[in-house]
């Protein structure tokens, strides 16, 4: 076991790493280490590259990568169901709101000023999301402080998404063509948005709301039997639930801000992590879909870079590929265990 | 001998909202000892589980007040409760990866420190806890692999884990079969007498309840509860006036359902 950490920790290091060597513009392995290590021996375009490009999109994807990993897992056990994720919320959906009303909306609000492309990279775009998911995860807790059952708070969020999503569509719908595939880009998420002070904020952040999670892990394993036996064994469930899906709502609200929405990932790694481990255990669960979660953002983004073009692949595309093959298999396995 | 759980005048039923409420069971008071086993007794669907789970405050108390130890439900805090009673459900735990140690360890959570970390003194019950029902071979063994009846007794050692004077068990025996339903009516009737536990039982199965039951709480629809020793119950003629039916008549005598022979001929 112990054994396996060090392994995903040296595989997350060799991605990390491999991040910052590899791209369109070809640079020696070595230097990456002198250009991290600050000596100026190197040429300044390998320095501005790595430092200013590589460095704060590898930060990116490592920081989401965790947080959604993480949420993904808080809410498959609260909700009970395998197929729970950051998406189910209907938060990532309320952050694609504020967003759409940004952009979409942007040539009448008169905030257009720096072209779509730049648009995007604005901390405004950023503001948004972030303002639209919370808003999304104040609507499922008013609604969860009047509905015990987390069943029904699940089918809330689910509603809640279709609702945003044809609000969303009827923006488009009256959007021009530009501000509308600056919206659709943003829609295919992105590592690469965030200048190095943002990459650095959302990882200090990130680290923070991701380590509360470690708060949880008793309540969290006494709910793997179900609400009763926790209530019965002194877990307030009522509360833990509300707390945990407050929590989760804020890793999904900085991670779809800071890179847009990112599928499969909070649905797919705590599945790979169980699998691996064979143990629903929060204690060992919890650090292993942090690093599980940021390998596999770190792996989907090498992959979005593999064609070698100036821009790289869009994003939620790649972890679709990778993640809905991984559910798939997780299911077919789960069946074959039943069977057997 | 104290009284453990002490049930003054409730009333138990579904709650939609304030002014919707079906009452099924009105004013009922009883009580628990030590070393004493109880079931409660009657058809599906006539509220047993509803009741147990009221006087669990899984459902809201709305007459009436239930005292564990002579301190009352609405003044114990889910955690303070959990060191009074643990239970067996009906709930089905369909988690892939918890093994049977681990199902027996959440009972020591009510003792567990923050982290959830055990200490030697909760592995020791944990242990003692698998060894009394006889499941001590089951502990490394994924839960959900586990037979109806091993998973009963896993599910047992985890209630004797969590070291309460009462135990509260929801239609235990309902998918064993009848030897391993008088196994587990045998070892519940020695941890009562040995363990000195207050033990309370739903089951619609009336064999083993008259067989090894100290008291019986008799639910029907319709029926005011009543309370008595399967003795008591029987002569009475309480058991007659609950179960029988226009097609089958409980005998006394051998304590078996027969078909009703008709007086007239």
């Amino acid at each position: 076991m112990v054994l396996w950490f060090i392994g995903l920790s040296l595989m997350l290091a060799v991605l990390f790493y491999a991040n910052l060597w590899y791209g369109s513009v070809l640079i020696q392995w070595t230097d990456i280490f002198s250009v991290l290590m600050g000596k100026t021996s190197v040429t300044d375009i390998s320095r501005v590259i790595v430092l200013e490009y590589r460095l704060p999109q590898a930060i990116t994807a490592l920081s989401v990568g965790m947080g959604l990993g993480v949420a993904g897992l808080l809410l498959q056990t609260i909700f009970r169901n395998p197929l729970a994720g950051p998406s189910v919320l209907g938060i990532s959906s309320g952050a694609s709101l504020g967003v759409a009303i940004v952009i979409l909306l942007g040539t009448s609000l008169q905030f257009d000023w720096l072209g779509s492309t730049h648009i995007l990279s604005e901390l405004g775009v950023v503001f948004a999301a972030f303002s639209g998911a919370l808003l999304v995860l104040g609507i499922i807790l008013f609604a969860s402080g009047r509905i015990a059952n987390v069943v029904s708070i699940l089918i809330i969020g689910i509603m809640i998404g279709y609702t945003v999503s044809a609000i969303v569509g009827f923006l488009q719908f009256m959007s021009h063509a530009e501000e509308l595939h600056a919206y659709v880009l943003w829609g295919l998420g992105s590592f690469s948005n965030s200048s190095s002070e943002q990459s650095v904020f959302l990882l200090i952040s990130m680290l923070i709301v991701v380590g509360i999670g470690f708060v949880f892990i008793k309540p969290l394993n006494a709910l793997l039997m179900g609400e009763s036996y926790a209530r019965s064994v002194g877990v307030n469930t009522t509360r833990v639930q509300r707390a945990v899906i407050i929590l989760s709502g804020l890793i999904i609200a900085l991670a779809t801000a800071f890179t847009g929405p990112i599928a499969f990932i909070g649905l797919a790694v705590p599945h790979l992590a169980r699998n691996l481990f064979r143990s629903s255990n929060h204690g060992l669960l919890i650090p292993s879909v942090l690093l599980m979660g940021s390998i596999l953002t770190l792996l989907c983004n090498l992959i979005a870079k593999l064609p070698g073009y100036d821009t790289s692949l869009p994003i939620n595309a790649v972890t679709s590929l990778i993640g809905a093959p991984i559910v798939i298999w997780v299911i077919v396995k789960r069946g074959r265990l039943k069977k057997g | 001998m104290s009284t453990l759980l002490h049930i003054d005048s409730i009333s138990t039923g579904y709650h939609w909202n304030t002014r919707n409420e079906v009452i099924l069971h009105d004013n009922i008071s009883a009580q628990v000892s030590n070393g004493e086993m109880v079931c409660m007794l009657g058809p599906n669907g006539a509220g047993k589980s509803t009741f147990m789970r009221t006087i669990l405050g899984f459902e809201p108390l709305h007459r009436g007040q239930v005292y564990f130890d002579k301190k009352s439900l609405t003044d114990l805090s889910v955690h303070a409760l959990a060191k009074k009673v643990a239970v067996v459900l009906t709930d089905r735990i369909d988690d892939n990866f918890l093994s049977a140690y681990e199902v027996v360890s959440s009972g020591r959570y009510p003792y567990a420190s923050f982290t959830g970390r055990l200490k030697e003194t909760d592995h020791q019950h944990i242990v003692e806890a698998l060894a009394l029902v006889g499941a001590s071979a089951l502990s490394s063994r994924f839960f959900r692999e586990l037979s109806d009846g091993e998973k009963q007794r896993v599910l047992l050692a985890r209630a004797l884990a969590q070291d309460t004077d009462l135990i509260f068990l929801d239609e235990p025996a309902a998918f064993i079969d009848s030897p391993g339903k008088v196994e587990l009516m045998e070892l519940l009737r020695s941890l009562c007498q040995q363990n000195d536990k207050g033990i309370l039982i739903t089951t619609h199965d009336m064999e083993p309840a008259l067989r090894f039951a100290d008291k019986l709480w008799l639910f029907a629809d319709q029926r005011h509860f009543q309370e008595g020793s399967p003795e008591q119950l029987i002569r009475g003629g309480s058991i007659n006036s609950f179960f029988d039916t226009e097609e089958v008549v409980f005998n006394p005598e051998n304590r078996r359902f027969e078909k009703r022979i008709d007086q007239n001929s």
